[in-house]
């Protein structure tokens, strides 16, 4: 009897440790393929985002508004007609103060028409009136410490390693509060597929080593892109960083933004 | 003293909950996708997904394999810094079928110079700005200036 017994835990352990066995790698595989039908992983690879730290700088004083980043952005990523824009241009004019009065600058106007897509034909001041005025081409500020990718309650806004701050379109659930956490507003809604967009900084471009839309169109070097992992010689960005003074938008609320400026003025936010 | 033994309904709740919890890993394990957390608490293949798509602007480079005579001549001039799809359109369509007249860029019109060069007091002083009224506007732009070489005369 009490051979027996010992034959039949010992058979009893070999099964149980065969059927493990065979679990496990089965195990594996149905995971597999629920993942093949779950998500479509058929994407081409040889980009390494551990490799590269994308930057970006817009250089305002030589901006002229002409509006060919905000309509090659909408171009190049299939943005949804209407007001909807991934990067857009403001036009900021500062009137003169009232003749008499003690202030140095006068009242502020800041207008952005079709996001300065199609340029920036009427003035709504009189030229006299004017103190001085300028444009700002916005976009995302590729927060260090972005609120959009913190508030996301399902893991579908991320800073990506490479430094960009993308929107996974399969896991994003569309409720908007990203769209609220920007402090810059660079997001919105797609009415379309009612997920959270932004700025990729064109990622399918920068991964095939293209520039994005908006800075491959700018006509004079106002928006300004680079590898800070992979300087290139006479890197532009490198060279940004050497010849002007740089700012960067709402520094008090420590999103630490990657985006920077170079000449603006008090007024712009 | 009898053994100590659990009363049946607490039995039945540890099992329960053994049941819940278990099902919930399980469930976590098959439904989490292989690539979240490969950099972070996201999806990892999002990155490539979103790399896939395909780019509409092809890129100077692109262009100067075909027509480099054009972007050489560009070399020399003004517009040496412009990409030739600021002006032309989109080109990434033309690349792929250079044949297809259909998606071959604009040949542009008088629209495609006023964009930078339209007086506006908003643009700096530096950049060369003429006022249409003002200006001589009978005849298209590309009459008197072409636009590959700015300060030759056609």
């Amino acid at each position: 009897m009490k051979e027996q017994l010992s034959r039949r835990s010992v058979l009893g352990k070999v099964i149980a440790g065969l059927v493990a066995l065979v679990a496990a790698p089965a195990a594996r595989a149905t995971k597999t393929t629920v993942q093949k039908v779950l998500v479509n992983t058929s994407a081409p690879k040889g980009y390494d985002p551990t490799k590269h730290k994308w930057i970006m700088a817009v250089d305002v004083n030589r901006c002229i508004g002409c509006g060919s980043c905000a309509d090659a952005c909408k171009k190049e990523n299939h943005v949804p007609e209407g007001a909807y824009y991934r990067t857009w241009i403001e036009r900021y004019i500062i009137k003169k103060p009232k003749p008499g009065s003690l202030e140095t600058r006068g009242e502020v106007l800041v207008d952005s028409p079709e996001g300065g897509m199609k340029g920036f034909q009427a003035v709504p001041v009189a030229k006299e009136d004017i103190l001085h005025s300028f444009f700002v081409p916005k976009l995302c500020n590729l927060c260090a410490h972005s609120p959009c990718a913190q508030v996301c309650p399902v893991g579908a806004t991320f800073d990506a390693p490479d430094g960009a701050v993308l929107v996974d379109p399969k896991y994003c659930i569309g409720c908007g509060f990203c769209i609220q956490a920007c402090p810059y507003g660079c997001r919105f809604l797609n009415p379309i597929t009612k997920t959270a967009e932004k700025c990729t900084l064109c990622y399918h471009r920068i991964t095939r080593g293209l520039k994005p839309a908006c800075v491959e169109v700018c006509p004079t070097q106002t928006r300004i892109f680079g590898d800070l992992k992979n300087p290139i010689p006479n890197d532009p960005i490198q060279q940004f960083f050497a010849h002007n003074r740089v700012q960067n938008l709402k520094p008090h609320l420590g999103t630490d933004p990657r985006l920077v400026y170079a000449g603006l003025d008090k007024e712009v936010r | 003293m009898s053994r100590f033994r659990l009363p049946p309904q607490i039995v039945r709740l540890i099992l329960l909950t053994i049941g819940i919890v278990s099902s919930y890993l399980v469930a976590r394990y098959f439904l989490t996708p292989v690539s979240f957390r490969q950099y972070g608490w996201f999806r990892g293949d999002a990155l490539t997904e979103l790399a896939s798509r395909p780019t509409v602007f092809a890129g100077k480079a692109t262009c100067e394999e075909c027509h480099s005579e054009v972007s050489e001549k560009l070399l020399k001039h003004e517009h040496k810094n412009l990409s030739c799809e600021g002006c032309h359109g989109p080109a990434a369509a033309h690349v792929a079928d250079p044949e297809n007249e259909k998606e071959k860029p604009d040949k542009r019109n008088a629209l495609a110079c006023l964009r930078c060069h339209d007086a506006n007091p908003s643009r700096p002083k530096s950049q060369k700005q003429i006022v249409v009224k003002e200006h001589y506007t009978i005849q298209k732009c590309t009459e008197c200036h072409v636009p590959h070489a700015p300060l030759e005369v056609p």
